[in-house]
């Protein structure tokens, strides 16, 4: 039995040992106290030394005066920056009118414009603003063109109140003014497209160039609105006319406390990973890689502490050092914050309730990753070989957390489903203080978590178990020697060969949507499930098993099955349809499908396929692939090397892994369980391919049952009732049916002499 | 010259054996050389108030056997005993029953001698007040109370050695397994530490002990095993030993013994 005493003591010593390591107090304590004082140290003098750097700026064919004036003699003119220190920030240069000039007579029809991209290309400015030739003369024509229909339509009034009945257009109106009151008559257009469009040039690939931009276009904006107010001015309307109004914004979140949350429910669950990571990793290597190093694990493994004590004590100290890391760290970084920050007004302190979650989600994170420091930490032969685990995993986790942080990624069941992944997105949606969005999928996060740390912590056990990792000498790997040791070494495959498997249909398949989706090519249903079948399922499956194994009939356990075994995988597959289509029911109403999904999805089920092309594709084909790859080389692999529930786990994953749906996914991972057991119990594919096809065949009927006349079927309206959305089955129908699953597949895999003496002891008990 | 054959000399299984080994064997895989066979179905037992020799070159399989003896390895096929209890199925009883001590004296860098012993006392399931009432004794013996506060990292070779011994006997257990024990110790070190094994003996231990030095088997070893690639060359007392091979030096007895092995598998692959 597993004593809690064997592992205090040694969680106790672990804890003693570490505190007595000086680099793991660098790691733990010392780094974090001084790394953010430091860091903002070193930021306030990098501020002073790189502050901002002025935007050099060509402009080219601004020589004529523009109205409102935008330059003086050194550049532009204060009034459209909003202070003029900013002024500071912009150094202009004009293109003298010779260098125009000299190029005018080239065979470029607007010679500013090449002169604008040449000027860029070769760097010598950030950006060109660029004015095409009678710009400022057309600008003024347009407004005095507005002057001059006012003040048309202001006589005109005048003149139609004189002599009534007249009916001339505005237009009409201007140009009687115009011919009127101008000495000079000249065409006037009051219209945009007149006036040629001025140009900024910029290049997004340099950084540089794309400050010049922002400050650029601010500046001119605020030109635009000056040309605005002029115009206005012009028409001899009030400068607010094209702006009577402002909104106003207000942040509820500055009321309620919740100010700031946002920002800190990106970065604090971030750092919080990170830390933990760290935090673990370093106690995790020195406690299992250094103790074989050292040579003291022999020593202790020859010790009556059990290998899950050992391990459970180990897990517990990593999980305090990784605790504290990542703890130390958030509170320096936070003080450094507040000591350098705290007097802007953009900063606000991380809301308390923000820290409340952020505590109690210290355990579980950390406990996450310390089972897996652990078992990485377990393998490595020494701690120079763990310390080069780091980065790898590192690189792994990075993703994980890093997708929560993008903009509107957002919890939901696939993200939730995630390891890692889910846990963040969990508290940070918890952070923001969305509580009944978070409280829906505490549950399956626990459950990935949970399940991670249980299945790392085996690994970890297992390791302290296993001869070859305890006692593994640095051999050279030698490529050649390895495939000739892989080769058909095994009758079956083992539990690496499987996971191999596994990862390659998955691998397939995203493969090979990516590549269809970006070839262009468009299938039609039967096409995609012979693809999906064929080549994403079976090929890795055939070629692995060719490869790796030398007995094909037990790899894919290709034995005739008992006729029992046969009748009760069909009458299993009929009692559970109920259960299953219930199940499905109840997960797509809880997650709902992705409404573009859902209409590719109706657009390819919709196909003009008859029900029989349609049972031959969706459900006879998969059973025969799935089956000889999942409960086939999969589980035969994994059994091959796990425990038989650990096995039936990890395949029903992939089975479930390897349908793209995630809502598919869920159903599908049920009856991964259950047809492995099945797999297990009768030691023959042949019931799991009859349960498969059935499974999938009635679940297609169901969904054709709509259109046909057997809805009124007694029988049917027994068991189900209608509505807008479908067919429901009866609770009592589907209780009904795992009741009676359950016996069939009690009676499956009874042996059929204890039945009988059973059936025998019956009759001679009733008589 | 006959190799003598150890069925001959001893029963493998004396009834005042506490240490049984039957018919044990052990392969490993490797990559390159293949199947090794460390240990090829080998079979001896020790009694209490034995010391018991496995002697033999380097790689002739003595850690191997040493380390299915504490359970660390499983064999392939054959049994272990120890005390009564099977190795295969009762490990955790086989382990209180056994004192073992590895090639690498390993010591816990960061934790005192006294520490070091309390910690795998605590391990065995001892009493606090008990252990430390042991220990004090057993401090005073092994003359350790001067090193009782010094860190494993600041040991000398031989202090580590004397704390390993400590550290196997803390729980006082009736069986001692000792992996080469004096490789890299001084003379003056291994010479006390040839004492304290002998002393042990004296006390009624069964003491399992493996060497390639043959001065340490022949003045300690009540009974020897020579040992070459994972077999039992030959078997028994000294005295058994030089009467059945005629050879008085046992290392020309080693020799004679190794080189007639070669021979005959070097006959034998060709």
């Amino acid at each position: 039995m597993m004593t809690w005493r064997n592992i205090w003591i040694v969680f106790a010593r672990e804890i003693r040992d570490q505190l007595r390591d000086r680099r793991t107090i660098f790691m733990v304590a010392v780094l974090p106290v001084l790394l953010y004082p430091l860091l903002g140290m070193i930021f306030f003098q990098l501020a002073q030394v790189m502050g901002e750097k002025p935007s050099r700026i060509l402009v080219i064919g601004a020589r004529e005066p523009l109205e409102p004036p935008l330059f003086d003699e050194t550049g532009f003119v204060s009034s459209v920056f909003v202070s003029p220190q900013d002024a500071v920030l912009l150094k202009v240069e004009f293109l003298s009118d010779e260098v125009l000039k000299a190029r005018a007579g080239s065979a470029s029809e607007d010679p500013g414009r090449a002169l604008a991209e040449e000027a860029l290309r070769t760097e010598h400015y950030d950006a060109v603003l660029y004015f095409p030739p009678g710009f400022a003369a057309q600008l003024a024509d347009f407004r005095e063109g507005i002057r001059q229909q006012i003040a048309a339509g202001l006589s005109s009034e005048a003149n139609s109140e004189a002599k009534p009945g007249s009916e001339k257009s505005p237009e009409e109106a201007g140009e009687d003014a115009s011919q009127k009151q101008q000495p000079t008559p000249r065409t006037v257009v009051v219209s945009r497209s007149a006036i040629p469009s001025p140009r900024v040039y910029y290049s997004t690939a340099n950084d540089r160039s794309q400050t010049a931009y922002r400050r650029l276009v601010e500046l001119l904006d605020r030109w635009t609105d000056q040309v605005m107010v002029a115009n206005l001015a012009a028409a001899r309307l009030p400068p607010d006319a094209a702006r009577p109004f402002v909104f106003e914004t207000a942040d509820v979140a500055v009321q309620s406390g919740f100010r700031g949350a946002a920002v800190w429910a990106k970065i604090l669950p971030i750092l919080l990973v990170m830390w933990a990571l760290t935090g673990a990793f370093y106690p995790a290597v020195d406690l299992c890689a250094g103790e074989k190093e050292r040579g003291t694990l022999e020593t202790l493994l020859s010790s009556p502490a059990r290998r899950s004590e050992i391990v459970l004590g180990k897990l517990g100290a990593i999980t305090v050092f990784s605790m504290v890391t990542a703890v130390l760290n958030l509170i320096s970084m936070g003080l450094t914050g507040w000591l350098a920050f705290g007097h802007l007004p953009d900063f606000a302190a991380p809301p308390l309730f923000a820290i409340f979650w952020l505590a109690v989600a210290l355990l579980p994170v950390s406990l996450v990753f310390s089972c897996l420091a652990l078992g990485i930490a377990a393998f490595a032969r020494s701690t120079k070989e763990g310390q080069y685990y780091l980065l790898p995993l590192l690189f792994c986790t990075l993703p994980l957390v890093g997708v929560p942080m993008a903009r509107g990624s957002e919890l939901d069941l696939g993200t939730a489903l995630v390891p890692i992944t889910g846990l963040v997105l969990l508290l940070k949606t918890m952070i923001e203080g969305q509580m009944t969005e978070a409280l829906r999928f505490v549950f399956p996060v626990g459950l990935v978590t949970l399940g991670g740390c249980y299945f790392a912590l085996r690994w970890a056990v297992y390791q302290f178990n296993s001869e070859t990792v305890l006692f593994r000498e640095s051999e050279r790997f030698h490529l050649v020697a390895w495939l000739r040791h892989i080769f058909r070494q095994r009758a079956v495959p083992s539990g690496a060969a499987a996971l191999t498997c596994g990862l390659a249909i998955l691998l397939m398949r995203f493969l090979l949507t990516n590549i269809l989706t970006r070839i262009g090519v468009s299938w039609n249903l039967v096409q995609q499930a012979l693809i999906s079948q064929v080549v994403v399922i079976l090929l890795p499956v055939v070629v692995l098993a060719a490869l790796l194994t030398r007995e094909i009939r037990a790899t894919f356990l290709l034995r005739l099955p008992s006729w029992r075994a046969v009748i009760g995988a069909v009458l299993l597959a009929v009692m559970l349809h109920p259960a299953f289509f219930t199940w499905q029911q109840v997960i797509v109403r809880l997650y709902p499908l992705d409404p573009v999904l859902k209409e590719s999805l109706k657009q390819l089920t919709g196909q003009a396929l008859d029900l029989r092309q349609l049972l031959l594709v969706m459900a006879l084909l998969p059973a025969i692939c799935e089956e000889l790859a999942f409960r086939g080389f999969i589980l035969t692999g994994f059994r091959s090397s796990l425990r038989p529930t650990h096995a039936l786990i990890f395949a029903a994953l992939f089975f479930a892994l390897g349908h793209t749906i995630l809502q598919q996914s869920m159903v599908a991972f049920a009856a991964g369980l259950i047809l492995g057991v099945i797999a297990i119990q009768t030691g023959s594919l042949l019931p799991c391919v009859i349960y498969h096809a059935i499974h999938n065949g009635l679940l297609i009927l169901q969904g054709s049952l709509g259109q046909s006349r057997w809805v009124s079927d007694p029988w049917i309206k027994a068991m189900m009732t209608w509505t807008d959305e479908g067919p429901t089955y009866h609770l009592s129908v589907v209780v009904f049916g795992i009741l009676a699953a359950g016996l069939i597949f009690a009676w499956m895999i009874s042996r059929p002499e204890v039945l009988r003496s059973y059936l025998a002891e019956e009759e001679t008990g009733s008589h | 010259m006959t190799v003598i054959e150890s069925e001959g000399l001893t029963p493998c299984c004396r009834s005042s054996a506490i240490v049984s080994v039957e018919q044990l064997t052990k392969y490993y895989d490797d990559l390159r050389r293949g199947r090794i066979v460390a240990v090829d179905g080998i079979s001896f037992s020790a009694s209490p108030g034995e010391i018991f020799g496995l002697l033999g070159p380097n790689g002739a399989g003595k850690t191997t056997t040493l380390r299915i003896l504490s359970t660390l390895l499983k064999p392939t096929a054959g049994r272990v005993l120890i005390n009564g209890y099977d190795g295969l199925t009762q490990p955790d009883q086989v382990r209180r029953s056994i004192g073992f001590m590895s090639v690498n004296t390993a010591v816990y860098d960061r934790m005192t001698a006294w520490e070091m012993v309390e910690y795998f006392g605590m391990l065995y399931g001892l009493d606090r007040q008990e252990l430390r009432d042991r220990m004090e004794r057993l401090f005073d013996r092994l003359k350790m109370q001067e090193i009782r506060d010094l860190l494993g990292s600041k040991m000398s070779t031989g202090m580590k050695q004397k704390v390993s011994i400590a550290r196997a006997l803390v729980h006082d257990p009736p069986v001692l397994i000792f992996d080469e024990p004096t490789a890299g110790l001084d003379v003056l070190v291994a010479r006390a530490l040839l004492t304290t094994i002998a002393e042990l003996r004296d006390q009624g231990k069964c003491v399992i002990f493996s060497t390639h030095i043959m001065r340490e088997a022949e003045k300690l070893c009540d009974r020897i095993a020579i040992l070459h690639r994972g077999q039992i060359l030959a078997m028994g007392t000294l005295e058994e030993l030089r009467e059945q091979s005629g050879e008085n030096d046992l290392e020309e007895l080693f020799f004679q013994l190794i080189t007639e092995a070669e021979r005959k598998r070097a006959d034998r692959a060709s």
